[in-house]
């Protein structure tokens, strides 16, 4: 700098270098262990008395056939690597139109003691997978990825 | 002091008209040409907005990075090069803002329709949104702040505004979100089938060639106010040691 007196950059530098930082190591360690958003059947089942009084959602495929709709409400089981849950789905808006057998699905509600589990939210969520239906009509099933259980 | 030739008038208006034209082209291609989407029908279409216009509002915050880093390097050293960084900034800025604009309300739309919701709060979502609660409050800061170290400030904001970028583009990769996993270089049942990749290209060149075009423009047109403001401010000293006379 050619004036002396004024402020040093290299304090901004530091503090700057310091809080990216703690940005990447927060992102990074985050990155490891963060399973909030959604637990798997297997963490679910795994997680004990915490399962039961916490408000979660949960991961799974649909199972083919079991969905049975009334009006608004639907039952369904959920699949997760061997693993199945029962859901009672109970809420004011139908289930979206991509909820079909073998699509990937997540349950919002809380789990209860009879291993049900009761959801007021249902939300699909889509395979990155794009391709045209093929034409010796086998249903898109299989598109639907497999859930990133290791995560 | 730069003069618009008419040749790179005519070189503006030719690359307005390419950009015009390769939309055209890839909206054919993505509404009309390419195959439906199995899983998801016709509304999976919307891929062919959502994901480019995403990509670019994830670039454009780089060029604005850089222009800041720039102005910040040469504000004392070389200051009439700082103000031509400091005007790539702030129209890079700008057309994050409406890139970022449109990758959310698109990404609604299509969230609504496809997972039955209109947003939800995983880590995808909602660092997108700081990212464009970041660059909306980068160009309110330009626009209101009335110190003289505004340029500065926008700078370093924008320093720490590309945080999270990568942040951003990571978080389909570290977290578990609702969004999908990424679908180009992604896991094994991930990809887009070589029948659809015609309008993903051709949207994406289109809103490459657009945004270029946007921020182009914008940034000739802070550099005519920029240019303006120095006439004025040149003007007044003039005027000024004019009186004593």
């Amino acid at each position: 700098m050619a004036n002396v007196t004024q402020k040093s950059p290299i304090k901004f530098i530091v503090a700057a270098v310091i809080i990216v930082a703690t940005i990447a190591y927060l992102s990074f360690t985050g990155g490891r262990d963060n399973k909030s958003y959604y637990v798997t059947i297997g963490e679910l089942q795994g997680m004990g008395n915490k399962a039961y009084t916490r408000h979660l959602r949960v991961a799974g495929n649909v199972a083919p056939g079991s969905i049975h709709r009334v009006g608004t409400n639907a039952t369904f089981d959920l699949l997760e690597q061997g693993r199945k849950l029962s859901v009672v789905y109970q809420g004011s808006e139908p289930p979206p139109d991509t909820f079909k057998d073998d699509a990937q699905a997540l349950a919002v509600g809380t789990y209860s003691r009879d291993g049900v589990f009761h959801a007021t939210q249902l939300q699909a969520k889509c395979a990155s997978k794009y391709a045209p239906a093929p034409a010796s009509a086998t249903p898109a099933t299989t598109a639907a990825a497999t859930l990133p259980a290791t995560k | 002091m730069e003069q618009r030739t008419p040749t790179l008038r005519n070189v503006a208006w030719l690359w307005f008209g390419i950009s015009i034209a390769v939309l055209a082209f890839g909206f054919r291609q993505a509404i009309f040409l390419v195959p439906t989407d199995a899983a998801q029908g016709n509304v999976g279409r919307i891929f062919y907005y959502h994901v480019p216009i995403a990509m670019l509002s994830l670039i454009f915050p780089y060029i604005n990075f850089v222009a800041s880093l720039f102005y910040l390097y040469w504000r004392r050293r070389e200051p009439l090069k700082a103000l031509t960084a400091d005007a790539l900034a702030l129209a890079t800025a700008e057309v994050t803002v409406v890139y970022s604009s449109i990758c959310l309300l698109t990404g609604m739309l299509w969230a609504r329709a496809v997972w039955g919701i209109w947003w939800t709060w995983d880590p995808r979502l909602t660092s997108m949104l700081l990212l464009w609660l970041l660059y909306v409050s980068y160009l309110m800061l330009r626009q209101f702040s009335s110190a003289g170290q505004t340029h500065t400030l926008a700078a370093v904001l924008s320093v720490f505004a590309a945080v999270d970028v990568p942040i951003v583009y990571m978080s389909i990769r570290w977290w578990r979100t609702q969004h999908p996993a990424p679908v180009f270089g992604g896991g094994p049942d991930s990809g887009v089938d070589p029948s659809m990749l015609p309008a993903f290209y051709w949207n994406l060149a289109g809103w490459t060639v657009w945004g270029i075009c946007i921020v182009v423009f914008r940034f000739a047109l802070e550099r005519r106010r920029q240019f303006a403001e120095q006439e004025a401010a040149l003007q007044a000293i003039e005027a000024s040691l004019e009186i004593p006379q």
